[in-house]
Formats: C-alpha cells, sequence, structure tokens
C-alpha cells in the first residue's frame, strides 16, 4: 500500500507556482467535472465505500491536503492558497473527510513522528483508505483531561493498554484510534500521558455506540482491555503526550475560517425563508431576532475576513480569531432557539411526527447544539482560556498547574 | 473588503494614541468638560496644525489631505478611548461629511478649509422636540425669503448645538426636506445648553425663529441625503464606540490583576475571567462592525445603509455593556465619582440612544435586507 502510493506521489502535480486565479480556476473545474453526486441511500457501509473512494480520488488528483508537506501526499500550498482551497472546496458540496484524524492526528504525526511513522501513517490517512478517530475523553476527564485514567503499561516492545474513552466521533468506523492514556503515576497529570496509535481492530477494543440526547448516536464509547499496541506506535516520548496534543499546522484551520460563515449564511436564509412561510416577518419581535442573527452571521464572516487578511499580512492571526469559536457556537445555540420559538407549538413535536416541519431540522438542531458549548472544550474553558492566554489574567491558584 | 489596516493607517493610529495619551488625561478630559468652552481651545489648533486632524478627511482642495472614512473612523476610535471633549464629532464627521455630500460647492468652498484648519466649528441638526430620527416627522419649515430661507422650529439634542459657529438644519420646505446652513449668531436663533448626562459631549436646543439660511442641498427633496449623513454619523459612531469599549475592557482587565481579595487577584476567579472573556469577544466583534461600516463609507455607498444599521446596533450594546462590565468588575471603586468608569457609562448611554437606538437600527436593518 505504502509503495503504490509513493509512486503515485511523485506524479501528482505541483500547484504550488501556478497563479492564483489558474489555481482556482483548475481547481473548481476538477472539482465539478469529479463530483461524486448525491450520497448513496443503501447501508451505511455503501456509503462508507463512496466516501472513500471520493477521497481516493481527491488524493490521486493532487488535490488533498492543501496544508500538508508534499511528501506526505499534500499540497504544500501557501496560506492564500489553502483559503482558495477552502473555499472551493466549501463551494463545491463533496464529502468532507472521514474521521477526525487530518485536522487533529496529523499535526501531531508530522511535528512529532519518526520518519517511519510518517510514512507509514500519514498517506493512507489523508487518501481515506485508513480513518482514524479520537481517544482523549474518558468519563472522569472531561474538561480535565489531565486526570486521565486509561493505562498503558509497557510489556517489552508493546504497551498494554485498559481504560475506557468516551464522547469518540466515528470510532465505529475507524481504523485507527489516536489515544492518550497513562504511562506514569495517576498524580503525575500531564506528565505522566503519553500518545498512542491504536489498531481498533485488535483484540481488546470494543466500541460501542453511545446515544445522545437528540436520540441518535454520533458518539461512541471505547473499551480497552488489554490491548496490545507496539511501541512504534507511540508519537513522541513517553510520558511526553501532551506536548503533543495541541499541535496544529501552521495557520491551516484560519484558513476556513469563512466556511462556516458561508454555511450559516444558507441556513440563515432558510430560516428567514420558514418564517416567511408562516407568515411570521411582520411581527416586530420576530423581525428583531431575525435582524440580530443577520448582524451575527455578517459579524462572523467579517471575523474570518480579519483573521485571514492578518496573517497574510502579519503573519499572525490577532485577537480576533481568539474568540471566532465561542462567538459561533452561541451563534449556532442563538440560531436554532429563534426557529424553534418561530415554530410554536410545532417546537413541541419531535422529528418522527408527521406533522414535524421540515422533518423537524430545527427542533432537532436547537438539540443538536446543546453540544455547542461542550465538545472539544467547554465555553466555560473556552473562556478561561481567553482571558488567560489572550487578556493575561492570573490563572486561578486552586486549579492545577499546565 | 479589506479589514486589515495599512501601515500608514497604524501609524495614524499610533500617532494619534500618543498625542491624546500625552495631551489629554482624565484630569484634562474633567477639566475641559467642566469648562465653559467645553474643550480646550489650544489643544483643539494643535489637533489641526500638528497632527492635521480636522482636515483629514477633507478634500486637498479645500485644505484638507484628501483621506476617508477609514481614516477619520481610526481617529474617532482614539478619541473614544479618551472621551476627549471636543467638537470633532460635530463638526469635522457631521458637518464636514454633511458639506461633502451634499454637493453645493459654494458651500463647500465658504466652510470646508475653516473645518479642516479648526477655525471654524459646525454641527448638523436633525432630531426635534419629540426625539428619534424619524425623518418623515420632521416639523421645522423653509420657506424662501428675499436673500435665500427662513427658518422656523425647534431642534434638539444637537451635538454642540449651543456653540457651533455654523448649524446645518434639516428643515422641511414646499419642495420636500432640505439641508440648510445656519450661522449660530444669527438674528432669530436662540442656543440653549442642555444638561447632558454624557459630561464629555456636549448637546443643544436650537430654536430658529425666522432665522436666516442658505440651502445647501439643491431643490428637491434631499432625504436620501439626510439619511447619507445620519449613516456616516452612526459610523463615526461606532468607531468611538469601539474605542471606547476597548478601553473599558483593558480598565477592567488591569484593574482584575491588581486588586487583591480572598488573597489573590480577583482575575484569577472565573466569575470575573468570563466577563472579561465574553467583553473580548464583544469588542472584537464590535471592531468587525465598525471597520466594516468605515469600509462601505468610503468604498461602497450603496452598501453604506446595512453596514450602518449593523454597526449602529452591535457597536452601541458591545460598549454599553462594556462601561456595564467595567463597573461591575471595579466594585465600589468603579461607582465612586472620582474613578473614570462613570464617564464611559454615560458616553455609551447616550451614545446609544443618539441617531438611532439599537433596536431602531435592527427594525432598518431587517428591512433592507428584506426580512
Amino acid at each position: 500500500m505504502t509503495e503504490t502510493i509513493a509512486s503515485e506521489t511523485g506524479a501528482r502535480p505541483d500547484y504550488r507556482s501556478m497563479p492564483d486565479d489558474e489555481f482556482r480556476a483548475a481547481l473548481r473545474e476538477w472539482l465539478a467535472t469529479n463530483h461524486p453526486g448525491r450520497r448513496p441511500k443503501g447501508s451505511n457501509d455503501e456509503r462508507i465505500a463512496w466516501h472513500k473512494a471520493w477521497l481516493a480520488t481527491l488524493f490521486d488528483a493532487g488535490f488533498a491536503g492543501p496544508s500538508w508537506p508534499r511528501e506526505y501526499g499534500g499540497m504544500d500550498l501557501d496560506f492564500g492558497k489553502q483559503v482558495i482551497w477552502q473555499e472551493e472546496y466549501a463551494r463545491a458540496r463533496v464529502p468532507g473527510p472521514l474521521g477526525t484524524g487530518l485536522g487533529i492526528a496529523a499535526p501531531t504525526i508530522i511535528q512529532y513522528g519518526t520518519q517511519e511513522q510518517k510514512e507509514r501513517f500519514l498517506a493512507p490517512m489523508l487518501r481515506g483508505d485508513s480513518v482514524w478517530a479520537q481517544g482523549y475523553s474518558e468519563p472522569g476527564a472531561g474538561s480535565d483531561l489531565q486526570a486521565l485514567r486509561t493505562t498503558a503499561r509497557r510489556d517489552g516492545e508493546e504497551y498494554v493498554v485498559n481504560g475506557q474513552k468516551v464522547w469518540n466521533s466515528s470510532a465505529d468506523i475507524a481504523d485507527v484510534i489516536f489515544t492518550l492514556v497513562r504511562t506514569g503515576t495517576q498524580e503525575s497529570r500531564q506528565n505522566g500521558i503519553s500518545y498512542l496509535l491504536v489498531d481498533a481492530h485488535a483484540p481488546g477494543v470494543t466500541v460501542r455506540p453511545l446515544r445522545d440526547l437528540t436520540g441518535d448516536a454520533h458518539f461512541t464509547e471505547i473499551f480497552y482491555e488489554d490491548v496490545r499496541v507496539p511501541v512504534a506506535n507511540r508519537i513522541g516520548e513517553e510520558n511526553g503526550g501532551w506536548t503533543c496534543v495541541r499541535t496544529s499546522l501552521g495557520h491551516e484551520r484560519a484558513a476556513g475560517a469563512m466556511n462556516q460563515a458561508a454555511m450559516y449564511r444558507r441556513v440563515l436564509d432558510e430560516l428567514v425563508e420558514l418564517a416567511r412561510e408562516r407568515g411570521l416577518t411582520a411581527d416586530p419581535l420576530v423581525r428583531n431576532a431575525l435582524a440580530d442573527l443577520e448582524i451575527r452571521v455578517r459579524l462572523m464572516r467579517y471575523a474570518g475576513m480579519r483573521t485571514i487578511s492578518d496573517i497574510e499580512a502579519k503573519g499572525e492571526p490577532g485577537p480576533a480569531s481568539s474568540t471566532t469559536r465561542l462567538f459561533n457556537v452561541i451563534f449556532e445555540q442563538d440560531l436554532h432557539e429563534v426557529a424553534v420559538d418561530l415554530l410554536g407549538e410545532y417546537g413541541a413535536l419531535g422529528r418522527n411526527d408527521p406533522n414535524a416541519v421540515q422533518r423537524g431540522r430545527w427542533v432537532w438542531g436547537f438539540l443538536r447544539t446543546r453540544a455547542s458549548t461542550i465538545g472539544a472544550g467547554t465555553a466555560e474553558i473556552q473562556r478561561n482560556t481567553i482571558a488567560e492566554q489572550v487578556l493575561g489574567l492570573p490563572r486561578d491558584p486552586a486549579m492545577p498547574p499546565r | 473588503m479589506n479589514l486589515t489596516f495599512t501601515e500608514e493607517q497604524e501609524e495614524l493610529r499610533a500617532s494619534v494614541r500618543r498625542f491624546l495619551t500625552d495631551k489629554a488625561d482624565s484630569a484634562a478630559v474633567r477639566r475641559w468638560a467642566e469648562s465653559d468652552e467645553g474643550y480646550d481651545a489650544a489643544l483643539w489648533q494643535q489637533m489641526a496644525g500638528q497632527l492635521g486632524l480636522q482636515g483629514l478627511a477633507v478634500p486637498e482642495e479645500f485644505g484638507g489631505a484628501g483621506y476617508g472614512l477609514v481614516e477619520l473612523g481610526i481617529v474617532l476610535e482614539e478619541m473614544g478611548r479618551t472621551l476627549l471633549p471636543a467638537p470633532f464629532f460635530g463638526s469635522v464627521l457631521l458637518a464636514g461629511q454633511a458639506l461633502l455630500h451634499a454637493g453645493d460647492e459654494e458651500s463647500r468652498a465658504r466652510w470646508l478649509p475653516g473645518i479642516a484648519g479648526g477655525t471654524l466649528t459646525a454641527t448638523v441638526a436633525i432630531s426635534e422636540e419629540q426625539g428619534g430620527s424619524a425623518l418623515e416627522s420632521i416639523a421645522t419649515t423653509a420657506t424662501r425669503a428675499d436673500a435665500g430661507w427662513s427658518l422656523s422650529g425647534t431642534k434638539m439634542f444637537v451635538v454642540d448645538g449651543a456653540s457651533a459657529d455654523l448649524v446645518l438644519v434639516v428643515a422641511r420646505a414646499d419642495d420636500g426636506l432640505g439641508l440648510f446652513a445656519v450661522e449660530g449668531n444669527a438674528a432669530g436663533v436662540t442656543r440653549t445648553r442642555l444638561d447632558a448626562l454624557d459630561m464629555t459631549r456636549r448637546l443643544g436646543r436650537v430654536e430658529l425663529a425666522d432665522a436666516p439660511a442658505q440651502r445647501i442641498s439643491g431643490d428637491g427633496d434631499a432625504t436620501e441625503l439626510v439619511q447619507r449623513v445620519l449613516d456616516l454619523a452612526v459610523v463615526g459612531l461606532a468607531h468611538e464606540q469601539v474605542g471606547g469599549a476597548a478601553k473599558c475592557l483593558e480598565t477592567a482587565v488591569e484593574y482584575a490583576k491588581i486588586r487583591v481579595q480572598f488573597d489573590r487577584p480577583i482575575g484569577s476567579f472565573q466569575a470575573i475571567k468570563h466577563k472579561c472573556a465574553d467583553l473580548l469577544l464583544r469588542v472584537e466583534s464590535a471592531r468587525s462592525a465598525a471597520y466594516s461600516a468605515a469600509w462601505a463609507a468610503a468604498e461602497d455607498l450603496d452598501g453604506l445603509p446595512v453596514a450602518a444599521a449593523l454597526a449602529g446596533s452591535y457597536c452601541s450594546e458591545a460598549y454599553t455593556h462594556a462601561a456595564k462590565e467595567n463597573i461591575q468588575i471595579h466594585g465600589g471603586i468603579g461607582y465612586t465619582w472620582e474613578h473614570d468608569a462613570h464617564l464611559y457609562l454615560k458616553r455609551a448611554k447616550s451614545s446609544e440612544l443618539l441617531f438611532g437606538t439599537p433596536g431602531r437600527h435592527r427594525a432598518r436593518l431587517a428591512d433592507l435586507v428584506g426580512i
């Protein structure tokens, strides 16, 4: 597998020296020509196969991994072209990545992995040949991730892993689970954590769907029972996993800063249309609520523009980007609450009721976005981070040191 | 749209900040606010002569530097940070922009050089006794007279209305709304200073009884022009609001770092941290709102009404919130007359109420974007 990709990567076209407008046109045309069409209705397996086929097509054409080094199958684009890539990719409405490896694990491996690990893991992840899921949170370690208790005991050239992870998305379809484990004492906190790549198909790994308050199972729980993981699958030093956790690749996330704004622009237009259909746009209270959302969806876009142009002009994203995520999660909660309120009693119907408006999408969104201020760092933790790291306020002396 | 400043613009900001930090500390601001004139004439002259601030957005042919709303916005933001009491907002932004956009060559040539040079102060009078900036209810009348026009009616909440050398008055003529120039000391003009909530910005009442005037908006209804002047006023105000809100946040953060209670700085408590983080979110979003509105004013006048309504709504609420939280974070000291926190609260609240409330701005935005 690795050899095939290596020989193909040599032939991949290089877009780095292409003028920006030509690159945009080439990518746009390629995406239009190769668009995989609608997601097939069939079984989950069929949908995954369809999704993987798309990622392989993208990779083989040299259009995957805009920020990644070329030697691992990426495009190594400058920031300006990364922004173009993000814009065109979102515009084309083609499937995104499978799993959560690309944005989270890959930068860690690129920065801290050995040459052997980079060659072994990166290209298959980017091509969609292997799907990655994150194993960080535990029932007893959420915001306080440094308290995690899943253990990895060294046994020769292997670790023996025991414990439980939770809130893992895509773990049910994953091939690799990038997992934080305790290799030091429980009291060692962040100084006793290691970063392991666990084969999701290994004996002793059990993945169970976790039903959330929406009634769906978007997340899973993972149980490790004497799972043997080769030491060669450890990224970074033993007990040095914590420093690897928050790695990002340049400003790759900022390059997509406009995408969420563009997505919510569409959603808000649909909400306004809903209000109009239901004859509510003459109500001053409704108009006020919708105007407030209109203001914020525009500000979301402007913040993205400022972040991007700050990076281009100064090399750093500036303070506006530090509050972007908090701004956006509050916005998406508020938007769905306005929507549910608009529906009146219809907002009290579940999505399976035949009378549910637009198949209950707004009510479902209201429920789903409860997770927005919890997952990937609660809003409270985000506020602490903003206060301490951007505004320089003192650490809480009752909190353990970081 | 470009929302990042050029190096030259950053230098402008730095030099205005240096100037105001040196010259306009809290004691000076209070002294000028309480003086008869309401500002420091020597400083005003330095601003015009040394820094050229009054003429920044005045075309070169009228003695200015020929820049636009983005640069003027930078200056207003810095003045908002210091609460500088000066006729800058009324004279330079309101009247200067009104004269520019009215398009009357004679009145431009007559008054813009004085505004740019800091030798003439001016303002714009729109609101009347019933309050609000609803143009359809303007009742001040303009009738044709021998050498121009004659105005009668009462204007309220006029920024620097009791002191400006020149008042540009919105009045109703037989062919619709018009913009008229009235000299402050003309016969038939009676002016009273109002006791304004905001010590650092003067408001006046201007009574006109057959006051002689010149029409500067040309023949025909000038509602569109007056609306544009209102929009530009809101954009200018939004920059002041960003400056004031950012200053409130900085002051609160600095205090939270040094104020010790329960043997620890209060800024180490999450209750305070979260307030400050939320303030940063609002301040940064307010920046996006104000800067995008300045860009529209400079580059995309068709987009100005929406941009102004957006900025007017968001920046007004952000500033008032920041001013209130600043007092709350300061606790008792923030409630004293001695501390400047109340000056910011009063500036914030009154700015929120001049030229349209946030709710009115949102109602207008809803109309404009077709909700």
